[in-house]
């Protein structure tokens, strides 16, 4: 089988146009000097910023004044304390959860809606509804369903399932599982939305001479469907891996970090060290942890779904 | 290859980029310099918590003042309670605070002013009224280095806001003079019913640490007044004082009782409001300003009343305070009307506005003869000076009290026992 190019190959003429403006004059310096303020801008509000961040967490600054250098004994406070240690733990589940249920949630309601369906175009509006809307209010309408007399529980009753009722957001194991239901169901919709654009690129053509060829439903899948999408599954988990290692909303209008900080993470406990504590030195060491964990898990997951073929 | 003339030429337009830039930016910052004309702006921002939505006092307070400076302009900001003090820390902490805001008085919360203090965030205050308005609630919680920096909203008790009709009505009984043996009493007579005698916002660690807090003030500093002062000197700790072992033992002796309603350890302060409206709970524990609150919001139907915890054994003191403060933003472009605003409150003119509105009663009050209805319960403890403060005033940092407060969640659930809640307060103290 002959495969189309990714992108198209410029002739030799428009190949040659950039070598021969560059020995031009005037326009040929815009090749580097035009980008100087965009680096610059970059450079100072994003790299230095970072750099100073993690300047401070080998300090014990508390965010106004002088400060001493205490080496390493922010992080190692860190990895010895139950309670950050247990923030960083949650933080892991919460995003390999929030990876592994959005994509394939998400995965499925793209499939179930990428052909076929007279409704679905309706549907897709439906499902990416809850994504635009404030994660911040959908937790806080999730926390009133979550609640003791709320109506998760008044519909369990009802339906004669009251042995299932829980006092959802008090016990640490389902409160960390209500964070990760609230944040799932708000993603599924821009995960589909990716996976179905990766889709639209699968020609049909493929998957009927595939289905003629006696292949079953699930063989089509994994033979044809999902190496053909395998771009749009790595931006979708690795955005979806992102998102979860930095969970922050949810957690704070759900449980505020409870019950007595089972759900903490390190984005609520940065917040909490740093600002209520004002233990900047503390608070940025986390940071700091945060973006080196984001930068192994992204580069590890994007060596997981990279395309091979 | 690029000849040396046009070598020059790039160089020239990247000087130019640079010298354009850094013209932009002088120009910048030069034109934030100042306002050049001398008159402050009469404008200011005034944040509060807003635990029940009945602060209204404030803006009394505020309407008065204005009234008296006519083309001053106050805008309020009413900040959900349960995240107030976080919010507040915040903002403080993040050169956007607002130019006067509720906070607490002492270094043992959160929003308490003595660490903004120290870190020059708030506005000294330097009117010379206010040390003698201040000095019957204790000057030096409103002090840092000898300077004034917040003013009182007024004196509370924190105790048990009591709905004693209801709880009457339903054959429930609880005095001041109550033991806390007719607390477990109640309880169970209360349960059966099918109410509860206690709301508790078990997610809102500054409900569940207002709780142990009172309960505190007579199991601990009841005997004795300076815990404080000797948990400073490290003579004494939490986890081997037996009155702060009581007083987490008898917490959790109050849930297995029964004595909070359902679903407890996740509630937030919605649960004590809806509750309390349909009769469901009998009392809750807050400042005494509550009881005015609900009694207006209520359109005077609903007539609540302070009461003090009873201690786990031995004498019951209540627990008086004038933490609630106002301080003004060190940063606020409006410096002298601020100071001027706050001085007001402070004034006996502002005291008595506030007092009407929120239910708490002018610092140095000493006829306790004039006091509010909910008051009356509570009276003859005033007059005998059988109470003790508010402790968090003189706690170092804001994580005792926050970790006292989510260690009673964590008890209520199973999570954390009482050693361990206690040990984490003492590691929390030495917090530098």
């Amino acid at each position: 089988m002959t495969r189309s190019p990714a992108t198209p190959t410029l002739a030799q003429g428009e190949n040659a146009r950039p070598g021969r403006a560059a020995r031009s004059g005037l326009v040929g310096y815009g090749y580097w000097w035009w980008t100087v303020p965009a680096l610059v801008l970059t450079g100072t509000v994003i790299y230095l910023a970072t750099a100073s961040g993690a300047f401070y967490a080998f300090t014990n600054w508390t965010g106004i004044g002088p400060y001493n250098f205490v080496g390493v004994s922010n992080f190692v406070k860190v990895f010895q304390t139950p309670q950050l240690l247990g923030a960083l733990v949650n933080t892991v589940l919460l995003a390999v959860g929030f990876v592994v249920f959005t994509n394939l949630i998400g995965l499925g309601f793209a499939l179930a809606l990428n052909r076929t369906l007279k409704t679905r175009y309706l549907l897709r509006t439906l499902i990416f509804l809850p994504v635009v809307l404030s994660p911040v209010a959908v937790s806080f309408i999730w926390k009133f369903i979550f609640a003791y007399n709320g109506p998760l529980n008044q519909i369990l009753g009802d339906v004669g399932l009251g042995s299932l009722r829980h006092n959802w957001l008090a016990v640490p194991k389902l409160a960390l599982g209500c964070v990760l239901v609230v944040m799932v169901w708000q993603s599924i919709g821009f995960v589909s939305v990716v996976y179905l654009a990766g889709l639209a690129t699968v020609p049909a053509e493929l998957e009927e001479a595939a289905a003629i060829d006696g292949a079953g439903m699930w063989r089509r899948f994994r033979r044809i469907t999902l190496p053909l999408i395998q771009p749009s599954l790595a931006i979708a988990t690795t955005l979806t891996l992102i998102q979860g290692l930095r969970v922050f909303d949810q957690v704070m209008a759900l449980t505020g970090g409870g019950p007595d900080n089972a759900t903490q993470t390190l984005a609520t406990e940065i917040y909490q060290q740093t600002f209520t504590y004002q233990e900047f030195g503390l608070g940025a060491a986390m940071a700091l942890l945060l973006t080196v964990f984001i930068l192994v898990f992204t580069v590890a997951q994007l060596a997981l779904t990279r395309d091979r073929t | 290859m690029i000849n040396n003339t046009g070598r020059r030429r790039r160089w020239a337009a990247t000087a130019a980029v640079v010298a354009l830039g850094g013209i932009s930016l002088a120009a910048c910052s030069s034109s934030g310099g100042g306002s050049g004309s001398g008159q402050e702006p009469q404008t200011i921002t005034f944040a509060y918590s807003n635990p029940s939505g009945n602060e209204h006092y404030y803006q009394d307070a505020a309407a008065a003042y204005k009234k008296a400076h006519p083309g001053v302009a106050i805008t309020m900001q009413s900040l959900p309670a349960e995240s107030y003090a976080q919010a507040i820390a915040t903002r403080i902490q993040g050169g956007n605070a607002p130019d006067v805001f509720q906070a607490e008085s002492g270094s043992g919360q959160a929003d308490s002013i003595q660490p903004f203090a120290k870190a020059g965030l708030l506005l000294p205050l330097t009117d010379p009224a206010l040390k003698a308005e201040l000095t019957p609630a204790g000057l030096s919680q409103f002090q840092y280095n000898g300077k004034i920096y917040a003013v009182s909203l007024g004196s509370a008790v924190n105790g048990i806001v009591y709905n004693d009709q209801l709880a009457k009505a339903a054959g429930v009984t609880l005095t001041a003079n109550s033991t806390f043996s007719d607390v477990l009493q109640a309880c169970a007579a209360a349960k059966a019913k099918g109410k509860s005698l206690f709301g508790l916002a078990g997610s809102a660690a500054p409900n569940t640490g207002i709780l142990a807090l009172e309960i505190a003030t007579s199991a601990v500093y009841g005997a004795d007044p300076n815990w404080d002062a000797q948990r400073t000197a490290d003579t004494v700790k939490f986890a081997t004082t037996p009155g702060w072992t009581a007083t987490l033992n008898s917490i959790v002796q109050l849930y297995k009782a029964g004595c909070f309603q359902p679903g407890a350890q996740s509630a937030g302060f919605d649960a004590l409001t809806n509750g309390s409206s349909r009769g469901q709970l009998f009392g809750f524990f807050a400042p005494s300003g509550a009881a005015h609150d609900i009694s207006v919001a209520s359109g005077g139907h609903v007539n609540l009343v302070a009461l003090p915890f009873p201690a786990p054994s031995g004498q019951t003191y209540a627990s008086v305070s004038s933490d609630t403060s106002v301080a003004g933003n060190a940063h606020t472009k409006s410096p002298k009307l601020v100071a001027s605003f706050l001085a007001f409150l402070a004034s006996p003119a502002g005291q008595k506005i506030l007092s009407a509105g929120s239910g708490y009663f002018p610092v140095g009050t000493t006829n306790v003869s004039t006091l509010s209805a909910p008051y009356k319960p509570v009276a003859a403890m005033i007059t005998s000076r059988q109470y003790r403060g508010f402790p968090t005033i003189n706690w170092p940092n804001g994580k005792v009290y926050a970790d006292l407060g989510s260690g009673v969640q964590g008890l209520l659930t199973g999570q954390e026992t009482v050693p361990q809640v206690l040990q984490q307060m003492d590691s929390d103290w030495t917090t530098p």
